[in-house]
């Protein structure tokens, strides 16, 4: 009776641990990948599931944007000679939106939430699976590879903080200073002369200045893919605000950027020049020099947002639809209108709506011309 | 000739032909430990990972008892200016080379003894004081060894070094895969510290189907040759690189082991005392013969 | 027809020369170095590292000390097994020299081995897929072999004529009694040492040739091949006569007697073949593995090489096929030399000069310790021969006509 009980108990226990060690299914078909990502043939079985070797980067199902990821997070696993390294996760995220993004790091990934490293990374050096690294070659490695590039050594100081000076915190701001702070601090450049091996104008001046400020135009949308050494080089001096680059790279590498927003085809004096080109000058560019109402405005807030911009005709109201004689406050062009001229619309004066022409006074007067007659005060400088 | 010397020659030469009989059945046994067993253990090694870092330096020196030094100063980059190979002092070294395709970061090879699935030196050694042993190490055992430096000569990897400047009981030094850290369990010393995991230790059947498996998912990462899995035979650790290995100064010894040739010349002389012993009748008969001749000349006269 | 013969005596001369002096001096300098490698280690001597484990004690004091102690057991060959009689006379120098010669190649290995108290080593811990466990072997066999050859005429000297000193002078009776035991059973049982001996300097002249095989591709092609052994046999066997006479008419120089010409031209006519079939299989295999090609550049290698053969080959060959320079000892002498130089230099080549490490950090040039150590040995060697041919029965001088063949071929056959 006993042994029977006893034996009914053990199977009870067996039972149980193999269903825990089931994993929940997952219903590969309603991920968000394409099964061509894994698989080779059209029906895969379970016999031949005609599997591609495992594809680093294109399986992470979730996104979140880097501002939302958490500030730090701690890397205290494998504690030993050294501490717990604080690494700040969210200034990555956010720069890694400019190298491989969150692909780079977070690599085979299935599907669901983003795991952590240790789930298929194991521990201890000594184990079974030797095809894919341990946990602390996985963080070194990933780490490692940017950090030397742009620092030129493999210190362990640049993420370890040596265990005597470093307190365990679970506060956030009190782990920042654990950051290191070794990468060099970038200036954003302002003006890159690139030296090209084009016969017909071998120096292309680029103002990224201008793009940015000027054109709207945000890191990411020029810089993705990008290693970190690009702009953080220890031994590159980056920290200049103007730089000449001689260009290496293939053609179509070195026009990529450019062409995404610059048409290049049969325009290639555009950016080509024998001399260092001038900033950029809406005058002499287009023929349309800006006054010094529009010379502050970012292109996008005349020409949109999208590019390639277009050209725009030169008429006021093709931009200032609402303006009028009552919106416009006429004083803003140096002459403060009196009454009575005031109530008139604009077109009284200035004929077909083109205030670039001379205006005229011939609607109601004789013999009037401005500026002989002034329909007002002079209050400012005119143009 | 008289009768009893000729009694005497023969039973004479029929002694020695037992005594060298038995020699060569004893000195069949005399072999040193040349184990090539089928779960040998060796270590891969990432040129692709490894980021120069010469803490296996550091590890390999501590664990060997030799003069470590302190672990910062292995931080420093100028000992890359010049070519460097493991000594007497340091069993492993780590050299640093030009970019290979795909990426602008340095190459960086550690150096150490192959421990070769048929080694020269164990072939080589005059008393057989190198072995091979069970789990893939090439060992050197210090209560054999004459300081002949043949070893030296027989290496096709240059690795051995001798102590020169030690007048009572220099040593042989070389990588010993760090037998004596195995045997209780742990890994390599340089395995162990390895921050990156350059070095991967494993059974050798394992390590080459995962090298190969590397080159296959990353053909980009790597050039499709695994250094080691045939060269001088096969050794236990093995490369992988992403430009031509001789690019990273290695030597190309060819896929035959380095000792074929020669020992199927010491075999060939010494097939069971074979040809020795027929040499020996032969100028013992022709001196017999040419003897018995004058004798027989003499007695003419 | 015994009686053309003469036989062995002690020569009597005055030891010290000028040339002796020379001698003293420079033994007495290598010893001084000798002190430094067993005091300091090897590294306080010679030039050798990590690159270049071998240097001149191996090529010189072992290899070409090996080769040119070939002398040896040709001569034995000629004289014991093929009964050639004439050449008796000067099998006993030959054998002094083989003696001297291989004793030195020992102490050569004993000075270069780094653990030199463990020499005996090899005796009892035995790799049977060792070029060097055979070599070493071998020549610690042929060695005691030799010295086996040589009792005889010890006991030949003392026979009769034990006389040791004070007290043990009761010692007399019975050790005159052992050395005629001694004898009588040496010459019962001396031509199996003989004939050993033979065999034993086939396999290591030969094996010393397998010992750089191993080193493969670190060899240059011009040397490296796997008929090595071949070759090394080969050339000790053409070296072995030339060395003789080389060492026969010096000898005579220096003690001022007439050099036993008709013996030497004999023995001289013998070279040009067997330097022929060396040098068949030494151009042959060059041309079957295409290495000719490393010829048409200059460098060390390439220079080296052609001395070797043209030298040390080619020109004495020209010149033992002449029956002028048979004759004339001056030439018979240089055209000796050559050939002895030519073997010194192809060791020297083989073991240093092709041996390129792909590693080589600092290159090798041997170090004044180690010219002075294998100098100061050589000088001991030549010391040693003078005060053993004054002192044993081992030179014959011309002109006593006195039936002799060693002694035990006289003993051994009746
Ligand atoms: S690399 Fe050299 S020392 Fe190491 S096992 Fe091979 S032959 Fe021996
Ligand atoms: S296995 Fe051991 S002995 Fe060999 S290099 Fe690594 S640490 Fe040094
Ligand atoms: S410890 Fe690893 S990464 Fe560092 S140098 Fe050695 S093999 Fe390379």
């Amino acid at each position: 009776m006993m042994k029977n009980i006893l034996t009914l108990i053990l199977f009870f226990a067996l039972y149980v641990s193999l269903i825990a060690q089931q994993s929940p299914k997952k219903n590969y078909s309603k991920l968000n990948i394409n099964c061509k990502t894994c698989h080779t043939c059209d029906v895969p079985t379970k016999t031949d599931p005609c599997l591609v070797t495992c594809p680093r980067d294109k399986m992470t199902t979730v996104y979140q944007s880097a501002d939302k990821t958490p500030e730090t997070i701690v890397l205290d696993q494998l504690v030993n000679s050294y501490g717990p390294v604080y690494f700040p996760h969210k200034a990555h995220a956010q720069m890694a939106e400019m190298g491989g993004g969150c692909e780079s790091c977070h690599h085979h990934n299935t599907s669901g939430p983003i795991l952590k490293c240790s789930s298929c990374h194991e521990t201890s050096r000594k184990r079974g699976d030797i095809g894919i690294p341990d946990l602390k070659a996985a963080y070194h490695r990933l780490c490692i590879d940017c950090h030397r590039e742009w620092s030129h050594n493999v210190s362990c100081n640049t993420c370890h903080v040596p265990k005597k000076d470093l307190k365990n915190v679970k506060d956030e701001k009190a782990q920042k200073k654990y950051y290191s702070k070794n990468y060099p601090i970038i200036l954003e450049p302002s003006k890159i002369v690139f030296k090209t091996n084009y016969e017909k104008g071998n120096l292309v001046t680029f103002y990224h200045n201008e793009h940015n400020n000027k054109f709207g135009l945000t890191c990411t949308s020029c810089h993705k893919n990008e290693s970190c050494a690009t702009c953080h080089d220890l031994s590159k001096n980056s920290n200049t605000k103007e730089k000449t680059i001689t260009v290496t790279k293939s053609n179509s590498d070195n026009h990529k950027k450019c062409s995404s927003c610059h048409q290049i085809e049969n325009n290639c004096s555009m950016c080509h020049q024998d001399k260092v080109a001038e900033p950029f000058n809406h005058g002499k560019q287009t023929g349309w020099a800006l006054n010094r109402f529009h010379i502050n405005l970012s292109c996008a807030a005349c020409h949109g947002e999208k590019l390639p911009y277009k050209k725009l005709d030169t008429k006021c109201i093709s931009c200032h639809k609402n303006w009028n004689n009552e919106t416009f406050k006429h004083s803003i062009t140096g002459l403060q209108l009196n009454e009575i001229h005031s109530q008139l619309s604009c077109e009284d004066c200035h004929t077909n709506n083109n205030y670039s022409a001379k205006t005229t006074c011939n609607g109601c007067h004789d013999n009037y011309s401005f500026p002989k007659q002034v329909p007002g005060k002079i209050v400012g400088k005119l143009n | 000739m008289s009768g009893s010397s000729r009694r005497d020659f023969l039973k004479t030469s029929a002694l020695i032909g037992a005594g060298i009989t038995g020699l060569s059945i004893s000195s069949a046994k005399a072999a040193p430990k040349n184990i090539l067993s089928e779960n040998r253990m060796g270590v891969l090694v990432d040129t692709t990972v490894c980021i120069g870092c010469r803490q296996c330096e550091w590890a390999c020196k501590e664990a060997h008892d030799l003069p470590a030094g302190n672990i910062a100063s292995y931080e420093n980059r100028e000992v890359f200016y010049n070519m460097r190979r493991p000594s007497e002092n340091a069993l492993t070294v780590v050299n640093q080379y030009s970019a290979g395709k795909g990426s602008d970061l340095p190459v960086d090879v550690k150096v150490q003894c192959m421990h070769c699935d048929h080694p020269a030196c164990v072939s080589a050694c005059i008393v057989g004081a190198l072995s091979k042993e069970e789990n893939g190490s090439v060992i050197w055992d210090t209560d054999k060894c004459i300081g002949c430096r043949y070893c030296m000569v027989a290496c096709p990897f240059q690795i051995p070094a001798f102590q020169y400047n030690k007048a009572l009981d220099p040593k042989i030094m070389k990588c010993d895969f760090c037998f004596e850290r195995t045997k209780e369990g742990k890994l390599p010393a340089c395995v162990e510290i390895c921050p990156v995991e350059a070095l991967t230790y494993g059974p050798r059947t394992e390590l080459i189907s995962i090298a190969k498996d590397r080159i296959k998912r990353d053909p980009d990462r790597y050039i499709d040759h695994i250094y080691g899995e045939k060269e001088a035979g096969g050794t236990a650790w093995m490369y992988l690189g992403n430009q031509e290995f001789a690019k990273l100064d290695f030597p190309e010894p060819g896929d035959k082991p380095a000792v074929g040739v020669s020992e199927s010349i010491q075999h060939g002389i010494f097939a069971y005392f074979v040809p020795p012993v027929s040499l020996y009748a032969l100028l013992g008969g022709i001196m017999w013969i040419n003897k018995h001749r004058k004798s027989s000349d003499e007695e003419e006269k | 027809m015994s009686n053309d013969y003469s036989s062995p005596v002690l020569i009597k001369h005055k030891f010290l020369t000028p040339g002796v002096f020379v001698l003293i001096v420079l033994a007495v300098n290598g010893l001084v170095f000798l002190m430094g490698r067993f005091f300091f280690g090897l590294g306080a001597v010679t030039h050798l590292n990590n690159q270049y484990p071998w240097g001149l004690w191996i090529g010189v004091d072992v290899a070409a000390g090996v080769a040119l102690a070939a002398g040896g057991f040709t001569t034995a060959a000629l004289g014991h097994v093929w009964h050639k009689e004439e050449y008796h006379l000067i099998v006993r120098p030959a054998l002094l020299t083989a003696m001297l010669g291989y004793t030195f190649v020992a102490f050569g290995v004993f000075v270069d081995i780094g653990r030199w108290y463990f020499i005996w080593h090899p005796l009892i811990m035995w790799n049977g897929t060792s070029a060097l466990f055979e070599v070493g072997i071998c020549v610690m066999i042929y060695l005691t072999v030799l010295y086996i050859e040589f009792l005889p005429i010890v006991t030949e000297r003392f026979i009769g004529n034990v006389n040791l000193p004070g007290f043990l002078s009761r010692m007399n009776k019975p050790v005159d009694r052992l050395l005629r035991v001694l004898d009588r059973g040496l010459s019962k049982t001396m031509f199996i040492f003989i004939i050993a001996g033979i065999v034993l300097s086939t396999l290591h002249q030969s094996s010393l040739g397998t010992l750089m095989i191993v080193a493969g591709y670190k060899m240059h092609p011009l040397w490296q091949t796997p008929v090595l052994p071949l070759l090394f046999l080969l050339s000790a066997i053409a070296v072995g006569f030339p060395m003789v006479i080389f060492e026969s008419i010096l000898a005579s120089r220096s003690f001022g007697l007439k050099p036993e010409m008709h013996i030497l031209s004999k023995l001289g006519s013998m070279i040009a073949p067997l330097l022929g079939v060396y040098l068949a299989f030494k151009i042959g295999d060059m041309f079957i593995r295409k290495t000719f090609v490393y010829l048409s550049e200059v460098n060390t290698a390439s220079v080296m090489f052609t001395i070797e053969v043209l030298l040390g080959v080619i020109i004495p060959l020209r010149m033992f096929l002449s029956p002028k320079v048979l004759k004339s000892p001056g030439l018979l002498f240089t055209a000796a030399s050559l050939v002895v130089l030519g073997v010194l230099i192809n060791r020297i080549n083989n073991f240093i000069v092709a041996y390129s490490p792909p590693y080589s950090l600092h290159s090798y040039f041997p170090a004044f310790g180690e010219f002075s150590v294998t100098i100061g040995l050589i000088a001991i060697l030549i010391l040693l021969y003078r005060v053993i041919v004054m002192n044993f029965p081992v030179i014959s001088l011309p002109g006593k006509q006195k039936a002799a063949q060693t002694k035990y071929t006289i003993k051994g056959t009746k």
